[in-house]
């Protein structure tokens, strides 16, 4: 194996990415306009109801990650889709790359997409709600990882669901960070949760990312070392996902999925 | 040495609630540096062996080995000695001429621009270079598909029915142009088509598939003698006829009283034939008929 070739390789995806991006303006909408008015309308309430500021920042930690894991998952839960849509997955498969190259390429752009928005957002708390979402950078930066773990669980999930079921998971794109959102506490503790729910909430990694920025102002956790546990959990998680995904695409050879979504 | 070898290739599409056989026990040989054909009509397979052989499909049985390599074992390094373009002319559709060769040369893991930029004057594309893909004519969708097989420099390429849906004059251009890449690279081709003309226009060799199965298989001189069974006269008798040797008569089908010939020329041979049966019985009934190249293919088969 070539490292110079595999990066070319991956790059290429990346490539792909940006140009769909560049030249689609509602993604590019996406990465600005969504991000922005979810924590408007969550600061503003927050406002309204005359919160203190650590409880600000709970809230905004919930409306930015949000929108960070939204934005940056779709690159990576797209990549399958851009070819299925255009019906070309059959040129995409037929080169030596493997899936790797391809959800890691596209997964790196998603990553500079979330950062951005990110940054925008950051931006926004600051001069808007007058609240610092940056008092610990570096801790920020292993939150923002974790996010961007979380991106690639959801769109690997996406892409082996799309290969086994396919148009039919589509919606699965959507709908997975929405499932996510409501099990880990993303405006809410999950000690609010009712139990049986709350264990499940406590085995995603978001869970315990969300209560690792929340932490920095002093928010109780429920290991007591959230992001250690948020990036374990990733890892174990991608590794099955991996190999769910392995299989799915030789399923799909076998079954004639890929030679299907190109007619 | 071979190509490509296929043994006892079975291919069966499978899903909850059915069962379709696509290939049944292909056995093939495709030789290296030629352009080899395909021909079959709609349904016949042509799209499912050539996707097994471009590693697109994993068979259910048999084996299939491609420039040396097994196609289960080996995918790798198959992938990187072959490239494929087919008749559906898709590409990422809000990439341009240039972008999409450009991706597609990355995903080979190459990234020198230069390639890129040969490829789209060797196909004449400098005119939409910057042109997305879905704004393309149909024509030039087909020549940046033809470009895109090149990215690698495949020692093997793979065109399932390259002329489907052109206009004769686009059409003949491309054929041109592949016959001119083959020679000029001196690569193997192996294309799909149901265009009885196509073939022989393209194909050093040529296989007959239909329904997952293949029918004959050989050079166009070699086939050409099959497929002067131009013309079928059925002729009806009130006895038993002896078995006959008769010039211009390829096959004989016998039902009951019924007498089928597989003639070079009905023109030419119906009046000998009806003389020649009328020595053993009385002529009830004599008609004729085209064959099609199905009848061919079918009669083949059995
Ligand atoms: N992915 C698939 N799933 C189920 N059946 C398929 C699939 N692809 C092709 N078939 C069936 O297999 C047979 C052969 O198809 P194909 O290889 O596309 O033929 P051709 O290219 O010669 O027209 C057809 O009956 C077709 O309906
Ligand atoms: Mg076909």
């Amino acid at each position: 194996m070539n490292l110079r070739n595999e990066v070319y390789k991956t790059l290429g995806f990346t490539y792909r990415n940006f140009i769909i991006t560049k030249r689609n303006f509602f993604t590019l909408f996406e990465t600005l306009f969504w991000p922005v008015i979810g924590l408007l309308s969550v600061g503003l309430m927050g406002a309204y109801l005359n919160l203190e500021e650590n409880y600000l920042a709970f809230i905004l930690i919930g409306a930015v990650t949000l929108s960070v894991l939204q934005v940056s998952q779709l690159d990576v839960a797209y990549v399958l889709l851009f070819d299925i849509w255009s019906k070309s997955l059959r040129y995409t498969f037929v080169t030596p790359i493997s899936i790797f190259n391809m959800l890691f390429g596209a997964w790196l752009f998603g990553a500079l997409r979330g950062f951005i928005a990110f940054l925008i957002l950051l931006i926004c708390s600051e001069f808007l709600f007058d609240l610092n979402l940056l008092i610990q950078p570096f801790g920020v930066l292993l939150f923002l990882f974790g996010i961007f773990l979380s991106a690639m669980i959801i769109g690997t999930l996406t892409c082996s669901l799309l290969l086994i079921f396919g148009y039919r998971a589509e919606v699965a794109a959507w709908t997975l960070t929405a499932i996510f959102m409501l099990l880990c506490g993303i405006y809410y503790p999950i000690t609010l949760l009712p139990s049986g729910v709350r264990e499940i909430a406590y085995m995603i990694p978001l869970t315990h990312f969300l209560e690792f920025y929340r932490s920095f102002y002093n928010f109780p956790a429920s290991s007591d070392n959230p992001a250690l546990m948020g990036f374990l959990l990733s890892f174990v998680l991608l590794f099955f996902l991996f190999l769910i995904l392995i299989w799915a695409l030789d399923r799909a050879r076998r079954k004639g999925t890929i030679t299907q979504f190109s007619e | 040495m071979h190509s490509i070898v296929c043994e006892d290739v079975w291919m069966v599409y499978r899903s909850m609630f059915s069962e379709k056989v696509a290939l049944s026990g292909v056995d093939l040989k495709i030789p290296k540096n030629k352009i080899f054909g395909l021909l079959g009509p709609n349904g016949a397979g042509k799209t499912t062996l050539i996707s097994l052989m471009a590693t697109l499909l994993r068979q259910t049985k048999g084996r299939i080995e491609v420039l040396g390599y097994d196609a289960i074992k080996d995918l790798k390094e198959i992938r990187k000695r072959i490239n494929i373009a087919s008749g559906n002319p898709n590409l990422i559709w809000s990439l341009t001429v240039y972008e999409n060769l450009r991706y597609y040369s990355l995903l080979y893991g190459l990234n020198d621009r230069k390639v890129v930029e040969q490829l789209i004057k060797e196909f004449e594309l400098e005119e939409f270079r910057n042109v997305e893909f879905n704004r393309l004519s149909t024509g030039n969708k087909q020549k940046l598909i033809l470009a895109r097989a090149f990215v690698n420099d495949p020692e093997l390429v793979f065109l399932d029915e390259p002329t489907k849906g052109l206009d004769p004059p686009v059409a003949k251009r491309l054929r041109e142009k592949i016959q001119s890449l083959q020679k000029d690279l001196g690569i193997t081709v192996v294309l799909t088509t149901h265009y009885m003309s196509e073939a022989e226009m393209l194909c050093d060799r040529i296989a007959f598939i239909n329904r997952g199965k293949i029918v004959a298989e050989g050079t166009k001189e070699e086939l050409k003698r099959m497929l002067k069974m131009r013309d079928k006269i059925t002729i009806e008798v009130d006895a038993k006829v002896p078995e006959m040797k008769l010039d211009g008569v390829f096959m004989v089908e016998r039902d009951g009283n019924l007498l089928s010939f597989y003639v070079d020329s009905a023109e030419s041979r119906l009046w000998d034939l009806a003389k020649e049966v009328a020595k053993f019985g009385r002529i009830k009934n004599i008609s004729v008929k085209e064959v099609d190249l199905e009848d061919v293919f079918n009669e083949l088969a059995k």
